[in-house]
């Protein structure tokens, strides 16, 4: 794929922000990114915004326009929605947007507000992502990831410690970073302690539900100390998951992140550090074996010794704190994971920075695994 | 919203369903349901595989603690689903019960 730069990249605080509306949020990771990028609105001619939620629970569509009017961009401006994978999608839009030649400046915008609705809606909602088998059902988002992982566990013997050191693991790289929602590291024994939610997950397990907002700047012009995206795919897979052939693997996973070593000309062992969708605990191990890390079955005993923990001297993931402690504003979710990767590529990641990072990997999962997103990004 | 035309287009994927047998393939308490399923919870969601090959997802009741376990025989039936809202509509579905 022809390298498409990023300029710039800008996370809002995540977390339960109630003063905070959709259009503030918008607002300023989009002036930082602007600020960063040494441009003005007048030089951007294309947006993209991800979001899954705000027609469903805040009664506002037409996303495109809404933020254009706030941010006074009134130009080509597009809404993409692809549940929780809406974020990566709207980065693939914009990606595509630049190689078609018709936009010189991109502005990709991922934001979500959640935390305004009860708890019992907001888990409606989500399951707008689902198939109409599951919500007749009563599934939750929970718990089709919960029936993931006893498949999981019944074909490899995966167990809830293991799954728990996912969350042990996110929580410590929340803790180094400012804008995560959660800064409190947690053991094993609490996330084994804590509520059920839909058997075997438990609340810490789970990733929050969460405000937040990011946003990238793409172009086609070249720039000294250049970061790009060298890849950028989607695979898609049945809605819902009993229709799947395997539940102990998204083979839209595996086949969009085939499709993007391929666009990059690497291997899964040359990438650094990545950030990748760990909605639930399980996941995460999903992921880290079918992106091609690890052989099935192997990632969830490496997670537990700590193989992919930041010190590690190969593949570091989810440094943010992954969608389960830097928390999961669903639409903000896939934009925010390329602002981490881009910060840490640049070595402005701060404590949590891993060293010498050159290539990182994104993973952005909408659904069940009805859609999976993956950019490769690389520092010249 | 539970729509009554919706409803009554879905009948005869419901009735296709009915009368099956199969066994669990992965299942799951849920103890924190979505709108519409508060007054059922707990509740077993399961994925069954159907004798004749394809999987549904659905709910598993009239179960015992022995039953609660993958590759039990369970066969499909009518059951009322979620919650009615306003317009009074009583919505039933595919749930799977056990077999012995």
């Amino acid at each position: 794929m022809t390298p498409v730069r990023i300029l710039s990249g800008a996370v809002s605080k995540f977390g339960e922000l109630w003063d905070v509306s959709p259009r503030d949020l918008v607002k300023e990771v989009v002036q930082k990114a602007l600020t960063e990028a040494g441009l003005t609105t007048s030089s951007i001619d294309g947006v993209f915004v991800g979001n899954m939620l705000a027609g469903t629970l805040g009664n506002q569509d037409h996303l495109g326009a809404f933020f254009s009017e706030e941010l006074g961009i009134f130009r080509g401006s597009i809404s993409v929605e692809g549940a929780c994978a809406s974020g990566g999608l709207a980065v693939h839009s914009g990606v595509m947007a630049i190689l078609s030649e018709l936009y010189h400046h991109v502005l990709v915008i991922g934001v979500e507000k959640m935390t305004d609705h009860k708890p019992e809606d907001v888990a409606k909602g989500l399951m707008g992502a689902g198939s109409s088998a599951e919500r007749e059902s009563g599934a939750t988002f929970p718990s089709l990831y919960a029936l993931m992982a006893v498949a999981h566990m019944e074909k490899y013997g995966t167990t809830e410690e293991q799954m728990a050191a996912v969350s042990v693991k996110n929580h410590f790289h929340a803790s180094l970073n400012p804008n995560a929602q959660f800064h409190t590291p947690i053991t094993i024994e609490q996330v084994m302690k804590s509520s059920c939610i839909a058997s075997p997950l438990k609340l810490l397990d789970c990733s929050p539900i969460t405000d937040g907002a990011a946003a990238i700047i793409l172009s086609k012009n070249k720039t000294k100390n250049e970061i790009s995206i060298i890849a950028s795919s989607v695979e898609t897979d049945t809605l819902g998951v009993a229709e799947r052939e395997s539940l102990t693997s998204l083979a839209s996973s595996v086949h969009a992140s085939k499709e993007a070593y391929a666009q990059a000309g690497i291997k899964p062992s040359d990438i650094d550090v990545a950030e990748v969708h760990d909605c639930f605990s399980i996941a995460e191990i999903l992921a880290m074996e079918d992106l091609g890390f690890f052989q099935k079955g192997e990632a969830a005993e490496a997670i537990f010794e700590g193989k992919t923990k930041l010190g590690s001297k190969k593949l570091v993931v989810n440094t943010s704190g992954g969608l389960k402690a830097s928390g999961h504003p669903v639409g903000a979710t896939g934009v925010k994971q390329i602002v981490e990767i881009y910060e840490q590529l640049k070595g402005k990641a701060g404590k949590r920075q891993v060293d010498g990072a050159k290539i990182g990997l994104t993973h952005n999962v909408g659904g069940s695994g009805a859609t999976a997103v993956i950019h490769i990004l690389r520092r010249n | 919203m539970i729509s009554p035309v919706k409803i009554w287009r879905n009948q005869k994927k419901i009735e296709a369903l009915l009368g099956k047998v199969g066994e669990i393939v992965s299942w799951t308490k849920v103890y924190v349901p979505p709108a519409g399923f508060i007054s059922q919870a707990p509740y077993i969601v399961a994925v069954v595989k159907l004798k004749e090959g394809k999987n549904i997802i659905c709910q598993y009741v009239d179960w015992g603690e022995r039953e609660l376990v993958i590759g039990q025989k369970v066969k499909t039936i009518l059951r009322r689903t979620q919650e009615s809202d306003t317009d009074g509509v009583i919505p039933y579905g595919v749930k799977v019960k056990p077999v012995n």
